[in-house]
């Protein structure tokens, strides 16, 4: 779920996991901000850039927590919380 | 003769044999501390006395409870017998000190640290960092009680793009500690899983005894991921939470410790989108000055045109009159240099009665008698018409 799959006009960004592309967007402004760039440069990181920020916030705001449980030997007999007992789905180890 | 020995010889004998007794190698022992001095090494030099005895003692520095020797305090101490030689002083070597009144239950946990301690289980630099993103949290819990609840609802809320994976196990009871060890290892297993919760909420000391079991602290040792521990109140310091890589004071504080804050997040990427706009605007900005620049340059290093064109008109206007002049002067030169030619011209020469004489061999045109001998046909070419001639004799002028 940490794969960020907005419909990005760039393959290789669609590919980045969240994390990477957290980084690539705060290596990006850095690069931006520290100028030298042609102007060339500097729009294709910009386009980049912006299009890292939607992804993420995207992927920030769709979010939803998922839970799993791990078999252990004692597991199978412990009971969960009535109200946590929905939903659950079983990881196979 | 009985045998002599030296002084050094007896005190060495006599520290030796202590040393062999089991019994006096690994001892408790209970009393009021008397006569303490810490001199710089941070080691401390006191006695232990009861009504009617009183031993010497060291404890150096870094032991555990060290902190409880006060003069006067009553205390109970985990150690060896042994002789200073130099001074003949029988002494008992300290490594636990503990308030007197604590339980036996609390002696044993003291002992069960030292030896964990002096296996490096408790080092700082095995610690490992947390992963900064993580994909998926193992949680070593209970799955009835309010800590999984309370794990899930701060998650949630901060970080919703993780997995969360719980690994039931009983946290309290006889059972606990080698259930909490076998989820601990299977938690930490899981595929995927880079980060395991152990957690528990708050009770007593027998309550949280499992957390303080040599089988749950060596589980977490050999965790190939970060471990973050939470179990009981902040007050509560179990060896699970020293051998851990991360101690949390609470279950909740432990789900905020280790994922990022979403809210956080989505300020970092709206801040790092508008420092982009702020950036492109400025190099946008700039370089539309410089290209005003330059054209302001470029207009003012330009020549006036209209200037320019009458000028251009004007030295059109004079290059075609001039032209013009040339080709009528080069017009009477034409018509000279044709007339010149044609009075070089031989048939003028011709007309006037002279004629071209060649060699009817091979064409040469004869001007010198020696060009022609007796007997040469040649040609004979007057203004109209040709004659065809023999040689019949040569001389000079």
């Amino acid at each position: 779920m940490n794969e960020i799959n907005a419909g990005s006009s760039n393959d290789e960004l669609g590919d980045l996991t969240f994390e990477q592309a957290m980084e690539r967007l705060d290596s990006t402004v850095q690069a931006l901000e520290s100028g030298g760039l042609s102007l060339e440069e500097a729009t294709r990181l910009y386009e980049e850039g912006i299009g890292l920020a939607r992804m993420c916030s995207e992927t920030l705001a769709s979010a939803e927590l998922r839970i799993t449980r791990i078999r252990t030997a004692h597991g199978e007999q412990m009971r969960f919380l009535a109200e946590d007992s929905a939903g659950y789905e079983t990881t196979e180890c | 003769m009985p045998a002599i020995y030296t002084v050094s010889q007896l005190s060495s004998h006599t520290r030796q044999t202590l040393e062999r007794d089991s019994a006096l190698q690994d001892l408790w022992v209970s009393g009021e501390v008397a006569n303490l001095a810490r001199p710089g090494s941070g080691h401390s030099y006191f006695s232990i006395r009861d009504g009617s005895a009183t031993m010497r003692c060291v404890m150096f520095r870094n032991a555990r409870g060290a902190h409880y020797l006060e003069s006067g305090a009553s205390v109970i101490l985990h150690g060896r017998i042994s002789i200073y030689e130099q001074r003949g002083d029988l002494q008992i070597i300290a490594d636990i000190a503990q308030p007197e009144g604590v339980g036996e239950l609390q002696l044993k946990l003291e002992q069960l640290k030292l030896e964990l301690e002096q296996q490096g289980l408790f080092d700082q630099s095995r610690k490992r960092e947390l992963p900064q993103f993580p994909k998926k949290i193992a949680v070593v819990t209970s799955p009835s009680g309010s800590v999984w609840h309370d794990i899930q609802n701060v998650v949630r809320r901060r970080y919703p793009l993780v997995e969360l994976a719980i690994a039931p196990a009983p946290v309290q009871g006889e059972d606990a500690a080698p259930a909490i060890a076998e989820a601990l290892q299977a938690a930490a297993n899981e595929p995927g899983v880079d980060l395991v919760i152990v957690a528990r909420g708050g009770g007593s000391l027998e309550d949280l005894w499992a957390f303080n079991e040599e089988a749950v602290a060596r589980a977490i040792f050999a965790s190939p991921v970060p471990v973050v521990s939470a179990i009981g109140h902040e007050t509560d310091h179990t060896v699970a939470d020293l051998v851990a890589d991360l101690r949390a004071p609470t279950p909740s504080a432990a789900a905020e410790l280790v994922v990022p804050d979403r809210a956080e997040l989505i300020a970092f990427v709206v801040g790092a989108a508008q420092g982009m706009d702020a950036s492109i605007s400025h190099l946008l900005a700039s370089s539309t000055d410089t290209a005003q620049q330059l054209e302001r340059r470029l207009q003012n290093a330009l020549p006036d045109l209209d200037a320019l064109r009458m000028q251009l008109d004007d030295r059109l206007r004079s290059a075609r009159q001039l032209l013009g002049h040339i080709l009528t002067l080069n017009g009477e030169r034409v018509a000279g240099l044709k007339l010149r030619l044609e009075s070089l011209s031989p048939r003028d020469t011709l007309r006037r009665g002279y004629a071209i004489v060649q060699r009817n061999d091979d064409g040469s045109v004869i001007s010198v008698h020696t060009q022609a001998a007796a007997d040469d046909a040649i040609d004979i070419t007057l203004t109209s018409g040709a004659l065809q001639a023999k040689v019949t004799s040569t001389k000079q002028a």
